[in-house]
């Protein structure tokens, strides 16, 4: 059952009690037929009303009104009935639309958390993943630097230690070497070396006198 | 210095041939023997002249009977007498030698010879003699030292320097060291 369905219900319900409302204030409102005198119309009238009277006497009302009232009780019970029923029925109805909307929504949610959450895990990995490509390309960057780097500090150290080196021996035999040649068997050597530079210290001295 | 040899002066001294020997013939220039070997030898060698004549003129005038000392004469001016037939008893020839050795000291060309360690007589004498023999008569050494170069000898002119050491020799053979230093690391790699 909809809501129109379950408004039309109420509303015949309160159309009922309205009715009955309505009856009972018009029964107990109408006007005794008491003693009138006068005409014959009035005499009459007056009859008309012992015969009413006599009909509708108190036992006869309060048989129309106790048949009445179960009347009335029966109906207000069925309708009760009915709109348990129809209560129960909309209850139950509401129960499962609320269900369905629930789990509908939740689902919805969950979907969009659910996507959220694939997003942001995609967005994590896209992320990592470029962390990791860059990391790769500065290690190879860096690998590369550092290669270079070596082979030219590598490339300086041989230079160096090649220029170096001829020194360092030099410096070593003669610190080595040092006094230890005695200079009377160096006399042949350094005669024949004063032989070989004769010409350019004679000139030297030739020019300086 | 030798005392024996102050005896022998003052003996010679007194002796007849020291007229005799004024008529001996003297070379053109003087002769250095290889012990005089730098200018501070041929000053203390003029220094010593001096006090030869100083000598003689307190002898003269000395009175009889007084004993006095000669001054003793180192082996240097002995040796430069000798080889150039001087007698250092004449005052002659006194004064010629001081002349000559006045000229050496103001033309004789000097040599700045270094070697590592200080040399010995023996070395200092064939280096000084060899000099004088091929370079220059009258050549004049001062020796030095210069540990550093090891062995050999660094001889400086007036202009130049003649690099003969081990220092030197080792430093012209280092390229060929060098070569093969690399000729050995590129055949191990």
């Amino acid at each position: 059952m909809d809501m129109g369905g379950l408004a039309l219900v109420i509303g015949s319900i309160l159309s009922a009690a309205a009715a009955f409302i309505w009856l009972a204030w018009r029964i107990g409102k109408t006007p005794s037929l008491k003693s009138a005198k006068g005409g014959p119309n009035q005499q009459l009238e007056s009859a008309a009303k012992e015969d009413v009277e006599h009909i509708f006497n108190d036992e006869f009302r309060e048989e129309l009104r106790n048949r009445g009232r179960l009347h009335f009780e029966k109906i207000i019970g069925e309708n009760a009935m009915f709109l348990q029923q129809d209560l129960r029925q909309t209850t139950t109805q509401l129960n499962d639309y609320m269900r369905s909307e629930i789990t509908r929504t939740l689902q919805q949610e969950f979907k969009k958390y659910e996507q959220s959450i694939t997003d942001a895990k995609q967005l994590a990995l896209d992320s990592i993943e470029k962390t990791i490509t860059t990391i790769d390309q500065q290690r190879a960057f860096l690998q590369q630097q550092l290669a270079t780097q070596s082979e030219a500090q590598k490339a300086q150290i041989i230079a160096r230690f090649e220029m170096e080196m001829a020194g360092i021996i030099n410096h070593y035999i003669l610190r080595a070497i040092g006094n230890q040649i005695e200079l009377s068997d160096q006399l042949d050597y350094i005669l024949a070396e004063l032989e070989a530079n004769k010409k350019a210290i004679v000139e030297d001295i030739k020019r300086g006198t | 210095m030798n005392p024996v040899r102050g005896k022998n002066l003052q003996n010679s001294a007194d002796s007849p041939d020291a007229n005799r020997s004024s008529n001996v013939m003297h070379p053109p220039s003087l002769q250095l023997p290889t012990a005089i070997v730098s200018q501070s030898d041929v000053n203390r060698i003029l220094r010593e002249i001096s006090t030869l004549e100083d000598f003689f003129l307190s002898a003269k005038a000395r009175s009889a009977g007084t004993t006095i000392k000669p001054p003793r004469i180192t082996f240097m001016l002995e040796q430069l007498a000798r080889a150039n037939n001087y007698n250092l008893l004449e005052a002659t020839h006194r004064a010629d030698l001081k002349a000559k050795l006045e000229s050496v000291l103001k033309t004789a060309p000097m040599l700045h010879i270094s070697f590592a360690t200080e040399p010995s007589l023996k070395v200092t004498d064939a280096v000084v003699g060899w000099l004088r023999s091929n370079i220059h008569p009258q050549t004049l050494v001062v020796v030095g030292l210069q540990p550093t170069i090891a062995a050999g000898c660094v001889v400086r002119t007036g202009n130049k320097i003649f690099d003969m050491s081990l220092r030197s020799h080792l430093q012209k053979h280092e390229p060929y060291m060098v070569k093969l230093i690399q000729g050995a690391v590129s055949a191990e790699r």
